[in-house]
């Protein structure tokens, strides 16, 4: 089994209703000359590298760009049209006046099963206290909040916000929530592998593929970024593979891993245990 | 008279050869060209239009073939972020095997049938799925 814990459903042809909105996410997410997609094609991709689920990334950008890439209730409407596929996740703008409110709506009414923030883009700091109460309502809920970390592709994305060291003192705060920071940190993958070693409740994923092949970057990665054994011996429950769909295409990642040498709990933690212990908060001994 | 009519196909491997003739020899008949021209054209730069017999011995030598010719991990170029994609191209050995296959062939038609080889049959070969393909198939010729 194979979880991709990061895709952007931008294309996907339910929520593809019409070109004013399809353009607005293309050019806020920063990504073209794709189209919206069929659920055939869509799990033909998934299907080809195993992945038996992917989460879904929304991005409210509210109040810095007057929109969202994929709002809460699209990610919930694509959930429910896919059960057991897609795992919706839930995004608000720490900057928005009704930002609390609309997490509880999202987590409680629409079900969505984590929340989605991005600061680079929605230009806060992590520790920033707008965002303070987002973090409690997800603790209290025993949900997972996943953090773009790193470099952003996104256009009008200053990556200081990125700073894995600007995350600290929230996951200081914060010991019981599960927190996940995106592509490494890319380029900031030592600072990323001195929180997980840190810090046992902080996560990241593999969608980090900014230069040569997937084989080239994902070897890099692991072997040389990073010692070859850092990850099965030091945080190896702490790592999810992810694609960043539309951005990398998930098997050309897969494959790219599936030939970095590691053991097999390793890997099974990173293809699937990982995330079903960060999405759940228990461990998963067998695929059930 | 000239028809262009579209196959479409999604792929579900890496690589895969699809069979296209039946569909070809119907947009031919179904056209009312009864001699002529039929050019089979793909609209994609990382799949090939292959004319070969069908067999899948045939099959997986041409394609042992095209991967010692162009192996998956040699230093490509193109193995970089496309800012105008907002994506990664990493594809270079679809281009390449789509290069070398060739995008488009043609046969002539007569009687209101293509004219071919007992063993030769038409192929979209996607080098780079999976992904939802598209042939264009254009009849040109008299209806007469």
């Amino acid at each position: 089994m194979v979880i991709d814990m990061h895709l952007h459903p931008i294309f996907y042809k339910p929520v593809c209703t019409d070109e004013e909105t399809l353009k607005f996410r293309m050019d806020q997410f920063g990504v073209w000359k794709q189209g919206p997609m069929d659920w055939d094609e869509i799990f033909a991709e998934m299907d080809v590298c195993g992945i038996e689920k992917s989460v879904m990334l929304p991005v409210d950008l509210t109040t810095t760009a007057g929109g969202m890439i994929i709002s809460n209730d699209e990610s919930a409407e694509l959930e429910r049209l896919q059960p057991g596929r897609m795992i919706g996740f839930a995004s608000v703008d720490p900057h928005r006046g009704d930002a609390a409110t609309e997490l509880v709506r999202a987590l409680d009414e629409l079900g969505l099963h984590g929340l989605s923030l991005h600061p680079s883009k929605q230009k806060f700091h992590p520790d920033d206290p707008a965002a303070e109460e987002l973090y409690r309502i997800c603790e209290e809920r025993n949900v997972p909040v996943i953090m773009h970390a790193g470099m952003s592709w996104e256009p009008d994305a200053p990556a200081k916000y990125g700073d894995p060291l600007q995350f600290e003192e929230m996951i200081m705060r914060h010991p019981d929530l599960r927190i996940c920071l995106t592509h490494f940190a890319w380029p900031w993958v030592r600072e990323m592998v001195m929180l997980m070693i840190k810090y046992p409740n902080v996560y990241t994923d593999t969608s980090v593929l900014y230069l040569d092949s997937p084989e080239e970057s994902m070897m890099r990665l692991f072997t040389v970024d990073m010692g070859p054994r850092w990850f099965e011996r030091g945080f190896s429950k702490q790592v999810m593979f992810a694609s960043n769909t539309p951005r990398f295409r998930a098997f050309k990642l897969k494959r790219a891993l599936d030939k970095v040498p590691m053991r097999k709990d390793a890997r099974d933690g990173l293809y699937y245990k990982n995330a079903l212990r960060f999405l759940y908060g228990k461990e998963y001994d067998s695929e059930d | 008279m000239v028809v262009l009519k579209e196959i479409r196909h999604l792929s579900k491997s890496v690589e895969e050869y699809f069979n296209i003739t039946e569909e070809v020899r119907r947009i031919v008949k179904e056209s009312g060209v009864m001699n002529g021209l039929v050019a089979v054209i793909t609209a994609h730069t990382t799949t090939g239009i292959m004319v070969n017999e069908a067999l899948p011995c045939v099959e997986r030598d041409i394609s042992d073939l095209l991967e010692r010719t162009v192996p998956p991990d040699a230093p490509y170029a193109h193995a970089h972020f496309l800012p105008d994609y907002g994506a990664t191209g990493n594809n270079s050995q679809g281009h390449l095997k789509g290069m070398l296959m060739g995008n488009h062939c043609m046969f002539p038609v007569a009687g209101g049938q293509i004219v071919c080889g007992g063993a030769q049959e038409i192929y979209l070969v996607d080098f780079d799925g999976p992904q939802a393909r598209k042939v264009y198939v254009e009849v040109m010729g008299e209806t007469e």
